[in-house]
């Protein structure tokens, strides 16, 4: 799309994991438009009899008084409520619809760059009386009730997160590469769809200010005070901190569901590895979409 | 010349050490040969001051093998310069009034008519794009007019305004919070989400500022 270059972020899900499974068990094409749920309680009013599912954060929700398992399809009715009472674990819970969620696609992409206020409904967050519009039904859904296997989501209770070597990797010592990967780190309340700000041992003292240069979302940066901030999904495309790692994209999900308190501690991999744990997503991803088919 | 990753779906193609005019017009023309060439697993090319990040699929293609092939595009680009005739110029009409247009004329002791005919009066080329879609740096700008950025940034600087600091200028996209000082205002469009591309300007363009009654 070559939307960077204009100075576009990538944007969409934090949790693109969750997002693609969660399309696939309702029978959606994996980039189908869904739901980023961030906050605590809401109620969704279905008007039509729709196929959806819920995930990523744990939540206690409920389908007019019924609780509702994650990573499951459910069927609502006409008139049926979706209530999420609050999220329980985790920082992002997904809905996803069968048909997907009809708003236009701009540069190639049906999210919300909020920053900029376009994309997905209005350039904005969903309001209370917003009425949603869904793409035609899926022709083939999964039946109600299929569930994805558990062994086929991220770790999401994981202690670890992957990270490859980042184009500034050199520039730090080997102090400051054993406090990266051999101490633990904790999820600041500075944490947002731009960066997550990451509280802990300072990584290095020396760090400098760089010519800029193109950023990717998982992008490790050391600022002047040594404390590492995580880029995500709305980061700006070029920034001058010094980039020392690269969060696997494969564990992306599991830092992006990291709540503020709650700890990270960084294991240092092969950029082989590190892709090949990238195809094993898509492997899991496709097995979800396929077993679910032939569950319809 | 080398390749490193840049996560699992990006490299970057270091081209220099340090920032200078030449490494930026490499810079320029490695971006565009290697967005010539319009290899399938490529979805985009980001140029900035010592390289050119290329982001690509790589469920189609491993690291080694991607590095490999875009370091032989560029190999065979290196003795070229750049296409001179595909550089697009651009001129951005506008209304000095901004905000601090006052307050640069007292730092620089030039006077407000001095510090318009100074900015206005040259051409700019644009090194990168980043910090929000559509946000051109322009360089550069006449020594005379280089101050430090604002000590305090505003929290919101209307898009369509015309800045600068340190030794660049350039028109802010978006409403967004800004450090620069504001010294002008434009109705050209610099990002509009429906064009393709959306930015209205790319790396490598040059630009001129024209001063309207």
């Amino acid at each position: 799309m070559h939307s960077r270059s204009s100075g576009v972020p990538r944007g969409g899900a934090m949790d693109v994991f969750a997002l693609q499974a969660l399309n696939a068990i309702v029978g959606n094409a994996p980039a189908s438009a869904a739901l980023e749920w961030a906050l605590g309680g809401g109620t969704l009013r279905f008007q039509i009899d729709c196929v959806f599912a819920i995930g990523g954060a744990h939540a206690r929700a409920t389908l007019t008084g019924r609780a509702m398992p994650s990573f499951t399809t459910c069927q609502a009715r006409a008139g049926d409520e979706l209530t999420v009472e609050q999220l329980t674990d985790g920082r992002f819970l997904y809905i996803a619809l069968g048909g997907g969620i009809d708003v236009p696609q701009i540069l190639g992409s049906r999210s919300t760059y909020l920053p900029g206020h376009f994309g997905g409904y209005n350039g904005r967050m969903i309001a209370r009386n917003d009425t949603l519009s869904l793409g035609p039904a899926p022709i083939s859904q999964p039946s109600e009730g299929f569930t994805c296997s558990p062994e086929l989501l991220p770790r999401y209770d994981s202690a670890a997160v992957r990270i490859t070597r980042g184009p500034h990797a050199d520039l730090f010592d080997d102090a400051a590469w054993h406090t990266l990967t051999e101490t633990e780190f904790a999820v600041s309340t500075a944490s947002d769809r731009t960066g997550y700000k990451l509280k802990g041992k300072a990584v290095s003292d020396a760090a400098e200010n760089l010519p800029s240069d193109a950023s990717c979302q998982g992008a490790i940066q050391i600022p002047g005070d040594g404390t590492p901030i995580v880029l995500m999904a709305d980061a700006p495309t070029v920034g001058g901190y010094p980039k020392i790692a690269v969060v696997a994209e494969a564990d992306l999900p599991i830092l992006a569901q990291r709540s503020p308190g709650h700890t990270v501690r960084f294991q240092l991999v092969t950029i082989e590895q590190s892709q090949r744990a990238l195809k094993r997503r898509a492997s899991d991803l496709y097995t979800i979409g396929a077993t679910g088919a032939a569950s319809a | 010349m080398r390749a490193v990753p840049l996560g699992d779906s990006a490299i970057t193609i270091v081209l220099g050490a340090e920032r200078s005019t030449e490494l930026l017009n490499r810079v320029h023309a490695t971006a565009a040969a290697l967005a010539v060439e319009r290899l399938a697993e490529v979805q985009d090319i980001v140029p900035a001051y010592l390289g050119v990040a290329v982001f690509y699929d790589s469920l189609q293609a491993s690291f080694s093998d991607m590095a490999a092939k875009l370091l032989a595009i560029c190999d065979r680009r290196t003795a070229s310069t750049a296409d001179s005739d595909k550089i697009r110029e651009h001129e951005i009409p506008v209304t000095y009034d901004g905000a601090d247009l006052a307050q640069v004329s007292a730092s620089t002791g030039l006077s407000v008519d001095e510090v318009i005919a100074r900015h206005s009066g040259r051409l700019y080329s644009v090194d990168l794009l980043g910090f929000v879609p559509g946000f051109a740096y322009l360089s550069e700008l006449d020594s005379a007019l280089q101050l430090p950025r604002r000590s305090q940034p505003r929290p919101r600087v209307p898009a369509g305004s015309v800045a600068i600091a340190g030794a660049q200028t350039a028109v802010y996209p978006l409403d967004t919070p800004g450090g620069w000082h504001i010294i002008g205002r434009t109705d050209r469009v610099m990002f509009d989400p429906s064009r393709d591309p959306p930015a209205l300007l790319s790396a490598g363009d040059m630009v001129r500022f024209v001063p309207t009654p």
